[in-house]
């Protein structure tokens, strides 16, 4: 198949009617073939594990014609102000990183999200140092949380794939326009080979429309009468702070923005399974699939366990959560982090909140063995085995 | 885990080509029809320092991930791996479960310490010693089969994927319409060097059968004995 | 751009400011100013709030007068006291962060040659000395060594003006500032020379002594970076506010210093100068041997 006369389809079409076939491939692989299908103008890459093989996959994909513009830059904070420019030029840029490189990029993301920048970024998480550590962890979500980013936490390579494909309509609809984050546990998706249902390699996105951006691009396409993309009053008077206050908080009402295209093609913000059952695990990420293993094992052992995937962390889904563990007596939080950031979340959105278990938590690249969920089940069963 | 999944671990030294192994089990699995879920090691794997992978293979659906902490089979790529430490787990054999299987790559058979023994023999585990980089070097002409020939054994031991699907899965790793599969960036360079040792995909495929159908035979061999 | 999209529909002629109305009548686009001209145009940038006697005003005056194709032109711009001039400017500009112009001006020019392909969009960088020696200085030179087809523009006032008169690394040797408290203990920063070393096909060193220069010298760099590749002009722009002056003093110290250790140079390759002759922004130049015949 060539990157020449692909059929141009939207997003709904790409992602609910499409023909698709099973390959069994790493979660980076997935990463290329939904970019393949994205009709991205540009990507800018640089290496940092576990994301080095998806953005140089991607390098595959521009090799192939299927990505028109694609370099490496020379360090995350420059890759993500090369990605910011890109996007200011009015063009479909899409990047990753992951761990350091997340913290080393920064200033930008809020910057992305001030300057309206409908960027796709991908974060492979990982742990970040001191001590070194290359392995999977996702404390950089918690650091993360508040930059005006969209944040979407993929369970599986399957999810992870559809999640991309979604992202851009999303991140580029013009009441929202701001950068969307995919976010998936580095190493336990990217490195590890699962099925994944992919779309026929006929079709790409449609392109990105500039027109619909709700703030000019720099191109002195528009009238240029003192025009500036992000634009700052450094004045020390009330004119300035509101300027300031405003404009932050039209890029928070954005993200609110996109609930209903968010719904639309991920079907919910939250996924339940067993609701009646007096003890909820909630997760996000590979801890919803570890999560699921042991609560097979705790219903061969006779202790029923419900189960709530939160599937966008940004925007949070308060009253969905609030909803599905009203009637919960015990709530627990596995996570693959030290700070437990997402067990914080809920917490501040649900009431009672003696009734939640903080943790587990493996964090630094540990496994969570789904035998450590069971014991912490097992030790808040309410009513015996 | 469920008890319905078989879980392998795979150790062995990097470049020895344990995660590329893991792939070509898991393709043979999915191929068979069955579900897969394959992980390499998360390290910064290098040639020589200790490499584990990790495959798991069941007929239900699989959501769990990560290092297999309780696997039913352990494949060891070195005889290092036991006599020198060169393993992420101490025993190696820690978490191994009742029943289990171990298959040791190794020139030369070996006793274990007493303790070892002990535990080993506590948890009913069968041991098979093959001469896997042998077999690699004589009938595939290169050390770089090593990990074929353990597959051979693999299934000599526990038929758990066919031989068909195997050679299936080694056509879509090597094969001339190989979509130039990328575990990681290194393993990519690796499999560079293995296909250029061999003028044409077929023969790499052809050899490595050879390999991969000797080594099965010599393990199904030990299985009679 | 079209010229089109600067006419005012004439129904709203009568409720549009004058000075959207005289950019319309009497501004730059596609009129062919330079800084000769100045004073007889309605500018692109004219009010800021920059302090009284900034040569980094009067440069950054300059230089805007003197753009060869302000109508397809977009500049970056970054942290520091020209920030404060930008929000001022008619032609469509970014900020960014302190220390990224050179990353963002990078994305922007390969996102405008994707969206233009067959349309020239001018990409120029305008930072100070912080900004483009210290703390963006990864930035700077990997945009020059991976060949971006972009300006770079430093006003050099030897200073962290904007927030106090600290020291920065164009700061001359032994100079007392504040966190150099007992005088710069390592020599100013050769950034001409660095241009030049990683690819930069036209370089060029001035002052606010001769302004007119600076605006020669920049649309020189415009038309080599939008046909060839990177190119770098360093303005000294003393700063009479951080130096402790009279406002009307630091013309005066720029031709000082001009005279002594920041007097004009310029480079460019044999392509450039082709360029350059051929579309008839400079003359040919005379050798020495054949001016000897």
């Amino acid at each position: 198949m060539s990157a020449k006369n692909l059929k141009e389809v939207s997003t709904e079409y790409m992602l609910f009617e499409a023909k698709r076939e099973e390959q069994f491939m790493t979660g980076s692989e997935a990463v290329r073939e939904a970019i393949r299908r994205a009709n991205v103008d540009m990507a800018i890459a640089y290496p940092i594990t576990p994301q080095s093989e998806s953005m140089h996959l991607i390098g595959d994909l521009y090799a192939e014609g299927y990505v028109k513009e694609y370099f490496r830059g020379e360090n995350e904070f420059a890759v993500m102000s090369q990605v910011a420019g890109g996007a200011m030029a009015g063009v479909r840029m899409f990047t990753a990183t992951c761990g350091p490189g997340t913290l080393r990029a920064f200033e930008n993301f809020p910057m992305w999200a001030g300057a309206r920048l409908p960027i796709v970024i991908g974060f492979m998480t990982r742990a970040i140092n001191a001590p070194l550590s290359i392995q999977p962890d996702t404390i950089e979500m918690a650091m993360l949380m508040d930059t005006g980013m969209l944040m979407l936490h993929a369970e599986n390579a399957q999810e992870l794939y559809d999640m991309y494909l979604m992202s851009f309509s999303i991140a580029e609809r013009t009441s929202v326009h701001i950068p969307v984050g995919i976010f998936v546990d580095g190493f336990f998706v990217t490195h590890t080979r699962q099925k994944v249902k992919v779309v026929t390699e006929d079709v790409k996105l449609k392109p990105y429309d500039p027109s619909m951006s709700p703030t000019p691009h720099i191109d002195m396409e528009t009238p240029p009468f003192r025009y500036m993309k992000d634009p700052f009053v450094m004045k020390s008077n009330y004119v300035s702070y509101a300027a300031h206050a405003s404009w932050q908080q039209e890029c928070m009402a954005s993200i609110e923005r996109s609930r209903p295209f968010l719904k639309e093609l991920l079907g919910s913000f939250i996924e339940q399974q067993n609701p009646d059952a007096p003890i909820q695990i909630i997760a996000s990420g590979t801890a919803v699939s570890q999560s699921r293993e042991a609560i097979k094992m705790a219903k061969e052992e006779g202790i029923e366990v419900g189960l709530i995937k939160v599937k966008t962390i940004r925007p949070f889904p308060a009253e969905e959560i609030r909803q599905a563990l009203s009637k919960a007596e015990k709530i627990i939080v596995p996570e693959f982090n030290r700070v437990g950031w997402l067990a914080k979340e809920v917490a501040s959105v649900i009431p009672n909140n003696d009734r939640m278990v903080q943790g587990p938590r493996v964090f630094g690249g540990m496994t969570m063995p789904p035998d450590v969920i069971v014991k912490v089940i097992k030790e808040n069963a309410l009513f015996g085995v | 885990m469920s008890s319905k999944t078989t879980s392998i671990r795979m150790s062995g030294l990097g470049g020895q080509g344990a995660v590329t192994a893991s792939h070509i089990v898991g393709s043979a699995a999915v191929m068979d029809g069955k579900n897969a879920m394959v992980n390499p090691f998360f390290g910064a794997e290098k040639r020589l320092a200790p490499a584990e992978s990790y495959v798991r293979i069941s007929d239900e659906e699989i959501f769990d991930t990560g290092e297999i902490l309780y696997p039913n089979i352990i494949m060891v790529f070195h005889p290092d791996v036991i006599l020198h430490g060169k393993s992420y787990t101490m025993p190696f054999f820690s978490g191994l479960q009742k029943d289990g299987i171990i298959i040791v790559n190794s020139e030369f058979t070996f006793d274990f310490t007493e303790d070892e023994q002990k535990d080993l023999d506590d948890l009913n585990a069968k041991v098979y010693f093959v001469q896997a980089t042998q077999l690699a070097r004589d009938i595939g002409g290169t050390d770089l089969a090593t990990n074929i020939a353990m597959l051979g054994a693999l299934i000599g031991v526990t038929k758990i994927v066919t031989m068909t699907a195997l050679e299936e899965a080694l056509q879509e790793r090597f094969g001339a319409k190989a979509k130039g599969f990328v575990a990681s960036g290194t393993t990519a360079v690796l499999d560079d060097a293995i296909t250029k040792q061999y003028a044409k995909a077929e023969k790499l495929i052809e050899a490595n059968m050879k390999v991969l159908i000797a080594a099965s035979e010599s393990a199904e061999s030990l299985l009679a004995a | 751009m079209s010229l089109a999209i600067t006419k005012i529909n004439p129904a709203f002629v009568d409720v549009m400011p004058q000075e959207y109305l005289d950019l319309a009548s009497d501004g730059p686009f596609a009129a062919d100013k330079s800084v000769k001209d100045l004073g007889t145009f309605k500018e692109l940038i004219e009010e800021h709030p920059l302090c009284a006697g900034c040569n980094l005003a009067l440069a950054f005056r300059t230089l805007i007068s003197a753009l060869p194709c302000p109508e397809d032109t977009v500049i970056v711009g970054s942290t520091g006291c020209n920030s404060l001039a930008f929000p001022q400017l008619a032609i469509h500009n970014v900020h960014a962060l302190f220390g990224n112009q050179n990353a963002v001006a990078s994305g922007l020019k390969r996102g405008l040659k994707l969206r233009f392909p067959d349309q020239n969009k001018d990409v120029v960088v305008m930072a100070g000395d912080g900004a483009t020696a210290d703390i963006g200085f990864d930035m700077t030179m990997h945009s020059w060594i991976r060949g971006e087809n972009i300006t770079t523009v430093m006003f050099d006032n030897e200073i962290y003006a904007n927030t106090g008169g600290q020291e920065s690394g164009m700061t001359p040797f032994g100079t007392v500032r504040n966190m150099a408290p007992t005088g710069k203990n390592f020599q100013k920063m050769n950034v001409p020379e660095f241009a030049k070393q990683a690819g930069c096909v036209y370089v060029a060193k001035v002052s606010t002594a001769n302004t007119a220069k600076i605006g020669q010298c920049f649309r020189n760099a415009v038309l080599a970076a939008r046909e060839i590749g990177p190119t770098y002009i360093q303005i000294y722009t003393p700063c009479p506010t951080n130096l402790k002056m009279k406002p009307a003093e630091s013309v005066a110290l720029a031709k000082k210093r001009a005279k002594e250790d920041y007097a004009f140079e310029e480079y460019m390759s044999e392509e450039v100068e082709n360029l350059l002759v051929s579309s008839g922004a400079i003359k040919p130049k005379v050798k020495k041997e054949e001016g000897k015949k």
